[in-house]
């Protein structure tokens, strides 16, 4: 027992030695700058390539709101740009809380070095939970967007990519992480959220379709909240069901959607899309009568089809694959050549939609 | 035991088995099922004969000297750097994500402090310090494991497509590292100093339901959220992917952080394991194993050993290193086990 104590002694006194040696390696909060952003733009006519732009967050003081500061550096790599904006600020840099990844419009419409996104997943202080999003007209001018609501900076985009303020079907958020994965993964594409800054005020219901390069297709909010239905995350919306002038429309409760790949020997291969979707009549140019319900779904269930089917074939001819198509005919077939198969098969593949609707009730009005 | 099972989660054997997802990591995990499960139901056969003792124990009235010392000798050298890999590992872990800026010798000295304190301690007490990490530490872990199997980023697709590979011949790296994940109840040769009834079967059911969802949570998790064709490129997939879950409503939202911390404890309690058992074997080949100048001796050995790991080692280098160092193990174990086995036969209790 005396050697324990004895061992027990010497350790605690070797630790606290290391606990005040180890303070060394930390930086005070106040000698940090927390990066709440960045932006990734091309650089206007400059000699160098891009135009890296951070957003800093100066710590609140009492009462008053939030202010930021926006550091931007021409570069023709992200490192280099990092490296001099150091040199413009007085305190070290932290990537810490860097939670939003802007890309300007520009730099997506053309083909993209991997290193810009490399970067981002190769730092270890960057969160792989950070949200990636596209800019317009410019990355910069995104992180400038300053809503009179905000409370810290950049906090109103946080909100609203994380889905915990509004909650909204025209918007698909995009983790790092997962964008890596999907411009690594044959068979998924990447969709990132483009974010339109206004005045004073984001608009963000559009997205863009990636191949493995460069953006390829720009989808509308309607086709937008269609495409979100496929994913798990996809938040409710509104289907809106026109015949005969007549026009209602249906509050999204539930919806989902399946698909099946076939491929018969002998026919076009297709793939089958089963939607199901559950909502409530909320607003009708027309008296809604209880006892024709079932031909509201048909009529419903008609134009949801259709426009699903749409999206698809305009998805299609981009010669994209953000849903997953590919992976899923990978993962079920068990050929070495299944990848190049896929690759012939996909641009003559044929959709057969299925929808299924059920209105459940027409609101508190009969 | 099944320290060995969580340790494994996150550093070396899920790197080795995703590096050769197409080319039989599959059907080296379905392999390393009967093996590991055969190895372990041997090794424990032959010491149930033996309760309460331990290897040096029955080794003590050998009449071949030499002979024992050999084993004795070889086994300490496997143990040791078992629990060095461990420790340089996480060692690297830590001064990546937690403090980059404090030297690697600092984060490694704190360890040691405690390790060399733990280790010396009676085996009874390195059990039962065990067991409280343990019982503190596995039900967050579940519920982390569990967050990540329901969570929406999981592609079940690039699982599938992992799965598809299925039928490709096996590789011995991949049998080599899947079959570590069992490899915790070689600690009997010296635990068995406190086992004193048999091992039971049922143990063996748990043991295999356990090792097969463990070896698929490793190996399929991070294919799940970072892809197929991507998760090899990440250095320590498990760790990238811990990042990669978001807690929306706890009080950290990074996920990284709570699991750095659960880990730090129980890598800490595995390398303590097993430099308690090579310190234990060590002093059985002492003539006078109550000598304690020669075991402080042994325990610096340790240190001097691991402050040089530390300083010659870099990360890239000890993944290769691992890689051999899974094979070495692995053949070494199976040469171990079946001998010990043909030897307790013939010998009576």
């Amino acid at each position: 027992l005396k050697s324990l104590l004895r061992w027990s002694f010497i350790g605690l006194l070797i630790s606290s030695i290391l606990v005040f040696l180890g303070g060394c390696g930390f930086k005070d909060i106040e000698k940090r700058f927390f990066v709440v952003s960045i932006g990734v733009d091309l650089a206007e006519d400059g000699p160098k390539k891009y135009l890296i732009s951070l957003k800093l967050a100066i710590p609140a003081v009492n009462d008053k709101p939030s202010e930021f500061i926006i550091v931007s550096q021409e570069a023709d790599t992200i490192t280099e740009a990092v490296r001099i904006i150091k040199t413009k600020v007085d305190k070290e840099i932290d990537f810490g809380h860097a939670k939003v990844i802007v890309f300007g419009n520009d730099i997506v419409n053309q083909n993209m070095p991997p290193n810009l996104y490399y970067w981002f997943t190769r730092r270890r202080d960057i969160q792989k939970i950070a949200w990636v999003t596209i800019g317009k007209p410019n990355a910069l001018a995104v992180l400038k967007v300053k809503p009179k609501f905000e409370e810290h900076p950049s906090n109103a985009l946080f909100l609203s990519l994380g889905g915990e303020g509004s909650e909204t079907a025209y918007l698909m958020s995009e983790f790092l992480f997962d964008m890596k994965k999907k411009f690594k993964e044959k068979g998924l594409d990447p969709i990132l959220p483009i974010i339109e800054a206004k005045k004073d005020i984001f608009i963000i219901n559009t997205v863009g379709l990636f191949n493995k390069k460069r953006m390829k297709l720009r989808l509308g909010p309607e086709e937008t909240k269609l495409l979100n239905y496929f994913t798990k995350n996809g938040r409710k919306g509104a289907v809106q069901v026109t015949q005969d002038k007549k026009t209602f429309l249906i509050d999204v409760q539930k919806v989902k959607i399946k698909y099946k790949i076939y491929t018969l020997k002998g026919k076009t291969p297709f793939i089958k899309v089963t939607a199901d979707l559950t909502g409530r009549i909320e607003e009708a140019n027309f008296p809604v009568e209880n006892d024709r319900i079932s031909s509201y779904e048909r009529a419903a269930e008609h134009i949801f089809s259709k426009e699903l089917k749409k999206l698809l074939v305009k998805i299609q001819k981009a010669d994209v694959d953000p849903i997953g198509f590919g992976l899923r005919y990978r993962a079920h077939h068990f050929n070495k050549d299944d990848w190049e198969n896929w690759t012939r098969i996909y641009p003559e593949i044929d959709f057969k939609v299925q929808a299924k609707v059920q209105i459940e009730d027409t609101g508190l009005i009969e | 035991m099944f320290i060995n099972m969580l340790v494994n989660v996150i550093i070396f054997v899920p790197k080795t088995l995703i590096e050769y997802r197409y080319d039989g990591a599959i059907m080296g995990i379905l392999l390393s099922i009967p093996i590991g499960l055969l190895l372990s139901f041997l090794y424990s056969k032959a010491f149930s004969k033996f309760p309460g003792q331990g290897l040096p124990d029955l080794l003590a009235d050998s009449k071949h000297h030499r002979l024992k010392l050999l084993h004795l000798a070889s086994i300490q050298v496997l143990w040791f750097s078992a629990g060095l890999i461990t420790l340089l590992g996480f060692i690297d872990i830590l001064s990546r994500f937690i403090n980059p800026e404090a030297p690697k010798l600092v984060i490694l000295s704190i360890y040691l402090a405690a390790i060399c304190l733990i280790i010396q301690l009676p085996t009874k007490k390195v059990m039962d310090f065990l067991e409280i990490v343990l019982v503190l530490n596995a039900p967050l872990i579940t519920f982390i494991i569990f967050k990540m199997f329901t969570s929406n980023y999981l592609n079940w697709d690039s699982i599938l497509e992992v799965g598809t590979h299925i039928f490709e011949w096996p590789n011995l790296q991949t049998t080599a590292a899947a079959t570590y994940v069992f490899s915790g109840y070689t600690n009997i040769i010296i635990f068995n100093r406190l086992f004193k009834e048999k091992v039971k079967s049922r143990n063996f059911i748990v043991v295999l339901v356990l090792g097969l969802f463990n070896l698929f949570t490793t190996f399929f998790i991070p294919i799940g959220f970072h892809g197929a064709d991507g998760t090899q490129e990440y250095l320590y997939p498990w760790i990238t992917t811990a990042d990669s879950l978001r807690l929306v409503f706890s009080p950290i939202e990074r996920v990284i952080f709570l699991f750095l911390m659960l880990y730090m404890s129980i890598s800490l309690m595995s390398v303590v394991v097993h430099w308690h058992v090579a310190l234990e074997l060590i002093k059985g080949t002492f003539k006078d194993a109550k000598n304690k100048k020669k075991n402080r001796m042994v325990v610096i050995l340790f240190v001097v050993m691991s402050v040089a790991g530390v300083l010659f080692i870099n990360s890239t280098l000890l993944i290769k290193l691992t890689v051999f160092w899974f094979i070495f193990r692995f053949g070494s174990e199976i040469i171990v086990v079946v001998l010990t086995f043909l030897w307790s036969r013939r010998r009576t209790a």
